[in-house]
């Protein structure tokens, strides 16, 4: 197997059949942009290399959890990233420390997405996608994807209540998936 | 420590969704989600629409630590912990070993279809999960169309009840990574989610099902039978008689367009060419 020119299904099926190249091959796609996920909502190396560690491990273990037909691998395992750093930091220790902190302003000022997107082909529409989205939109969701806040914090964050801000990250999901579109840019996922 | 989260309905767990792809709600309310998604496909879909909508947020990309992969690949060796190693493992024939077999194709291992109901109870009720298209059609009269190859096997289904063992090239097909496996999603007779049976499809237009013993098909009456139906394009066939109690069940499908859902209905026994009952176990095939 030529895992350079495999499709990523292709190489999951491969580490479902324990071939340790295929899995290098995955981590070498993909490996940068858990890595750098992680990092983002840790703000820590060290933790951030041991979700890293942890999602490809995952996937060497339980392959068939990904599956093919409701989105990329690269979602899949940012989705896996996103989960595993927001168990971390959601540990009492970094609870603590990020209640010592003010809330709105720093948070809001640490989630500064546009100079965090540039590096990638599609990064201009993504950026341009999400600033295009109101504010009340935008914000609930950069808190809760990037703080790694859950949307109750985000309500006293945003001195909101907590039904606005989970129906705000809602269709504001819907909203940038629309944006994005429109920029010819067409987010995979199994459709309806 | 950690409340019972109160019962959401469907609404409420819709509106918690954008929320839930984020990590952003309790863990309490996260698991209620997670089992909401596991019978409500059109959840999942929308879950998984926002998961690559926040992927394309965090995509910041650039070169992976080459070091990491050090790390990694040290702890790849000895783990195996499939439930497909032990659905096989179950199956397999005493004291012939098998070598690990894993999802042989990853896109062919959906999340599990709508769950249908099946005791009389929900029957009255009248309640459809919603989803696809087999559960759509649940309360349809089921269509019998002729003129395709299909191959009843009622006899040598007949002959294959009783704790019969995969066969050698069943054991083969399972480990061929052309095969692809189809869960077929019902209820207990307790009410709860259950995969009774799995369908194993090979490339050849060949498949088995393969009853999942403990959570398997209640056994019938000697008087009914389980019967096997495809989807084939708009039309609904039949795939044959799986008998009272199914274990491992051969169909063939050569010849005909791919199949792209699966059920199991109860019928008197002999079968029926068109099928009234809604069914006990549905199953769609990804492409």
């Amino acid at each position: 197997m030529d895992v350079e020119q495999a499709s990523d299904a292709n190489l999951v099926v491969a580490v479902g059949r324990w071939h340790e190249p295929a899995l290098a091959e995955v981590y070498r796609r993909h490996g940068g942009a858990v890595h750098a996920l992680a990092r983002r909502i840790l703000r820590s190396d060290a933790p951030a290399e041991e979700v890293t560690q942890e999602v490809f491990l995952d996937l060497w273990r339980n392959p068939e959890k990904f599956d093919a037909q409701r989105g990329t691998l690269r979602s899949f395992l940012l989705a896996r990233t996103h989960g595993k750093s927001v168990d971390v930091v959601r540990a009492e220790e970094s609870r603590r420390r990020r209640e010592e902190r003010t809330t709105r302003e720093t948070a809001t000022a640490a989630y500064d997405i546009d100079r965090e997107v540039w590096d990638m082909a599609v990064a201009e529409q993504v950026k341009d996608a999400l600033v295009a989205l109101p504010d009340e939109l935008r914000q609930p969701i950069e808190l809760a994807y990037f703080g790694g806040h859950t949307y109750k914090e985000v309500a006293t964050m945003l001195d909101e209540p907590e039904g606005t801000v989970k129906s705000r990250i809602r269709s504001g999901l819907g909203r940038l998936r629309v944006n994005l579109i429109e920029r010819g840019i067409e987010p995979a996922g199994a459709g309806l | 420590m950690t409340a019972t989260p109160a019962p959401l309905t469907h609404a409420e767990i819709e509106e918690l969704l954008g929320a839930y792809a984020l990590d952003a709600v309790e863990p309490g309310t996260a698991a209620v989600i997670d089992a909401h998604l596991e019978g409500c496909i059109r959840c999942a879909v929308e879950v998984a629409q926002h998961h690559e909508v926040a992927g394309l947020l965090a995509n910041s990309g650039g070169q992976p630590p080459t070091a990491l992969w050090d790390g990694i690949a040290r702890q790849l060796g000895g783990t195996s912990d499939e439930s497909w190693d032990r659905l096989a493992a179950r199956l397999d024939q005493p004291g012939a070993p098998m070598e690990p077999v894993r999802t042989p194709d990853a896109a062919a291992d959906p999340a599990p279809a709508p769950v249908v109901p099946i005791d009389a109870a929900r029957r009255r009720s009248g309640r459809v999960a919603a989803g696809a298209g087999l559960a759509a059609c649940a309360a349809a009269v089921l269509a019998l169309v002729l003129g395709l190859q299909v191959h009843h096997l009622h006899g040598q289904v007949s002959a294959l009840q009783g704790g019969r063992q995969l066969s050698a090239a069943e054991r083969a097909a399972l480990a061929s990574p052309d095969t692809r496996k189809v869960p077929l999603a019902g209820t207990t007779a307790a009410g709860t989610a259950a995969t009774p049976a799995t369908v194993v499809l090979t490339s050849a237009g060949t498949g088995f099902l393969v009853d999942d013993g403990t959570d398997g098909f209640q056994a019938l009456p000697a008087d009914r039978t389980y019967q096997l139906w495809g989807v084939v394009g708009d039309r609904t066939i039949s795939l044959g008689l799986l008998g009272p109690h199914p274990g491992i069940a051969p169909f063939s499908v050569a010849g005909s367009a791919p199949v792209t859902e699966f059920a199991v209905t109860d019928e008197a026994a002999g079968g029926v060419v068109a099928s009234a009952n809604r069914p006990v176990a549905v199953g769609v095939v990804r492409a």
